[in-house]
């Protein structure tokens, strides 16, 4: 058996056991406190070049002292259901830590009482989807304690659609032609001479 | 042997059957040292090298073995360098799971048409231009990732890149011009081995470079391009080596190739009946595509599989995937070797048993490591499955040798074909669809790997027996020299044209494993005048 990998099996293991363990959190546990709405650009978003401003506080309808224990908020990018269909590295799962739902951070400030306003400029590694967005209340142990979206809970309103940078650039395609180019023509060189040495040692 | 032009199966003439997968060197009485030529290495009549030198790069036998084993790592490593940086690509280009695994079939699936017109290529330019016009005429395929922009390009080009694999036709081509037959299962099998290595070779690599570029500055869905340019630049520099520093032959000389015309060649229509009318070459085709086939799948799916289902950094779960790849280093020799322990107590029998065993086990830790929740199993099982798979890669050339002797060449080629197409009908089976989660999918593909490997019972030489029957009783069916002289008709043996098949049967005995010496002689090869 090859060492290398055995070893490196061994201190995976250690590593492993680094972790530190913490109670599940589930996402049905949280209360809805948070109100949160977001303006855009009514078409679709281009990445890297559109903003969004998004605005949250607390529902004045709940009882004063629920946001004792909030700490931060965290502002996130999620993924509506559409953009979740056949692709499972997008799942929503109920066990927040296992969540997949909301990849993106667009701002992560400590908690105000008075509703918070930011301006986020699309970032440029930002996928082709659809969106809403979602702040969730962390407590002091970055435990989210509760949630709130710009949509509904089924997740169908106030959807928005980002269009992402293509990752191509011209300089790229080029270089790439060039050294195509030149896999192809010195390929040939090399063949064409050594045909004509051999055809020339013939004679 | 000296019938080097690559009639059908020419590339394996001279293995007799009875050098053992892992032989170094064969010793002078055996095969007589050319005394004349002037090598740094032994050489025999044909100056091909009698001994196997692994860290020289003497001219011309060891470099051209370090040329092609590179060549085709290189070629590996393109063909799967999309595989680690499939989280990126994916969001870059809106993939669904089903373009991911289409996309992963036709990374394998192109190669299968790709080997056989290599042979074709290597018998009228030779193996060091096959070798070099593949592996430069497809850097213009690893370069066009920077154009593709939706999954439809992102298919095509794939499936081009995965032309490139047809190397190992070229690279096996070349190793049994340059080395002596007794020897030449070692040295292919090391560079088959080293060269799927590749494979484990670009998770690590692809990500490390990803990352690298990331810091100069460059954002993600640029990057992972950027990144292709890598690979494409080993293809034109080896390319290059290979034209500047290879040669067709021991003597240097092309032409030569090209000039033996004296030897009978034997007819293609022919040796394919043979090949495909005789059940085990598909018994073979099944299995391969089940122990090399799950492995060019693993190389394409698994280190996705890391990233997602243990939040792991691209670059972790590149680093873990690569373990897998990079076990043919010994997992692969070391079937090879298990094979021919077998053979030596056991025969063929022990052989087939061996094989069993492997690629069954190979299964079982596949269906472990879907199964495993946390990472350190998931590691251990992946591990344990890829000396299993690998391993067994080893163990199924131990026994092709012995299928054929007539149709040799084209049943290594089969084999080698069926070993793609195993991995592309998994891969479609299995992980194109949103059906299985990736998890569900590597269980039920371990599954499959074990039914799969049953049918390695129903192989049965008359000579030598088979898992469960030993060998038949009859006098003549008996011997190894009835089995393969059963594949020329009467015509051809009057012309002689048999007469290697009965050296190799003579040969061959050893894989009576320990009967040899208890044998009864067959009535009509008993000389009259005794």
């Amino acid at each position: 058996m090859a060492p290398p990998p055995l070893l490196l099996c061994f201190i995976l293991v250690l590593a492993s056991f680094s972790d530190t363990c913490f109670a599940i959190i589930s996402f049905s546990s949280l209360q809805r406190t948070l109100v949160v709405t977001a303006s855009h650009p009514q078409r679709l978003l281009k990445a890297g070049e559109d903003k969004i401003t998004v605005t949250w506080g607390l529902n004045q309808s709940f009882p004063a002292g629920t946001d004792s224990a909030y700490k931060t908020i965290k502002v996130q990018l999620c993924y509506a259901p559409i953009s979740q269909v056949d692709r499972a590295w997008r799942k929503t799962h109920d066990n927040l830590s296992k969540d997949k739902t909301c990849q993106f951070k667009i701002v992560k400030t400590p908690y105000t009482t008075t509703n918070h306003t930011s301006e986020w400029t699309i970032e440029r590694d930002v996928p082709t989807a659809t969106y809403f967005v979602r702040a969730y209340a962390l407590d002091t142990q970055d435990q989210q304690v509760a949630y709130g979206q710009n949509t509904d809970a089924k997740k169908t309103t106030n959807l928005f659609e980002i269009q992402a940078i293509t990752g191509r650039h011209v300089s790229l395609d080029i270089a790439s032609v060039c050294f195509s180019a030149f896999s192809i023509v010195a390929l040939m060189g090399f063949f064409f001479a050594e045909k004509r040495k051999g055809g020339k040692a013939q004679q | 042997m000296s019938d080097i032009e690559g009639s059908p199966g020419s590339s394996m003439h001279g293995v007799t059957g009875r050098e053992l997968t892992f032989a170094l060197s064969v010793a002078s009485p055996i095969v007589p040292t050319d005394t004349t030529a002037n090598f740094d290495l032994p050489v025999d009549s044909e100056h091909k090298a009698k001994v196997f030198k692994l860290f020289s790069f003497a001219n011309p036998h060891m470099r051209t073995f370090h040329l092609s084993w590179i060549s085709f790592f290189t070629c590996f490593v393109s063909t799967f360098a999309a595989a680690p940086l499939v989280p990126i690509i994916r969001d870059n280009l809106n993939l669904k799971k089903q373009d991911i695994g289409n996309a992963g079939v036709a990374s394998v699936s192109g190669s299968i048409f790709s080997r056989l017109v290599m042979g074709a290529v290597c018998d009228l330019l030779g193996p060091r231009y096959g070798c070099a016009f593949l592996i430069m005429l497809s850097a213009p395929t690893v370069f066009s990732m920077s154009f593709v922009k939706d999954a439809g390009g992102y298919i095509a080009v794939r499936f081009m890149i995965g032309f490139s694999l047809a190397t190992f036709v070229s690279c096996q081509y070349w190793m049994s011009t340059m080395f002596n037959s007794k020897i030449i299962g070692l040295v292919n099998g090391t560079a088959a081995g080293w060269g799927n290595m590749g494979g484990g070779a670009t998770q690590l690599i692809m990500p490390l470079v990803y990352d690298i570029i990331r810091r100069v500055g460059a954002t993600p869905f640029t990057a992972w391009r950027i990144a292709f340019f890598i690979p494409g630049w080993l293809h034109i520099i080896m390319g290059i080596l290979v034209l500047t520093l290879g040669q067709d032959l021991p003597d240097g000389n092309l032409s030569s190739l090209q000039k033996k015309g004296n030897v009978a060649k034997d007819k293609f229509g022919k040796v394919l009946w043979y090949a495909v009318t005789n059940y085990r070459t598909w018994v073979f085709v099944l299995l391969y595509g089940y122990s090399m086939g799950v492995e060019l799948s693993t190389d394409n799916v698994i280190a996705e599989y890391f990233y997602d289902r243990f939040n792991l950094k691209l670059h972790t779960a590149g680093i873990i995937a690569a373990t897998f790849g990079m076990a043919n280093l010994v997992a692969r020799p070391f079937g090879g070797y298990a094979s021919d322990k077998a053979a030596q107590l056991f025969g063929m029998r022990g052989r087939l048993w061996v094989l069993w065993i492997l690629q069954t086990a190979g299964g079982a830790f596949c269906i472990w490591l879907g199964r495993a929740n946390s990472l350190p199993i998931a590691i251990l099982a992946m591990i344990l499955f890829s000396i299993g798979a690998q391993a067994a890669c080893g163990a199924t050339f131990g026994i092709i040798p012995f299928i054929s002797r007539r149709s040799l060449g084209i049943i290594s080629g089969l084999t080698g074909a069926g070993g793609n197409f195993g991995s592309g009908l998994t891969q479609l089976i299995f992980f194109s669809t949103s059906r299985f989660s990736t998890a569900a999918g590597l269980t039920w593909m371990g599954v499959m790997i074990v039914a799969c490997t049953l049918p390695v019972s129903l192989v049965h030489f008359p000579q030598w027996g088979s898992m469960f029957l030993p060998p038949s009783k009859d006098i003549t069916m008996s011997t190894e020299e009835h089995y393969y002289s059963s594949e020329w008709n009467e015509d051809e043996k009057k012309k002689g044209m048999h007469s290697a098949s009965l050296k190799f049967a003579e040969n061959s005995r050893s894989e009576r494993g320990k009967r040899v010496a208890s044998t009864p002689t067959p009535p009509n090869t008993t000389p009259t005048h005794v």
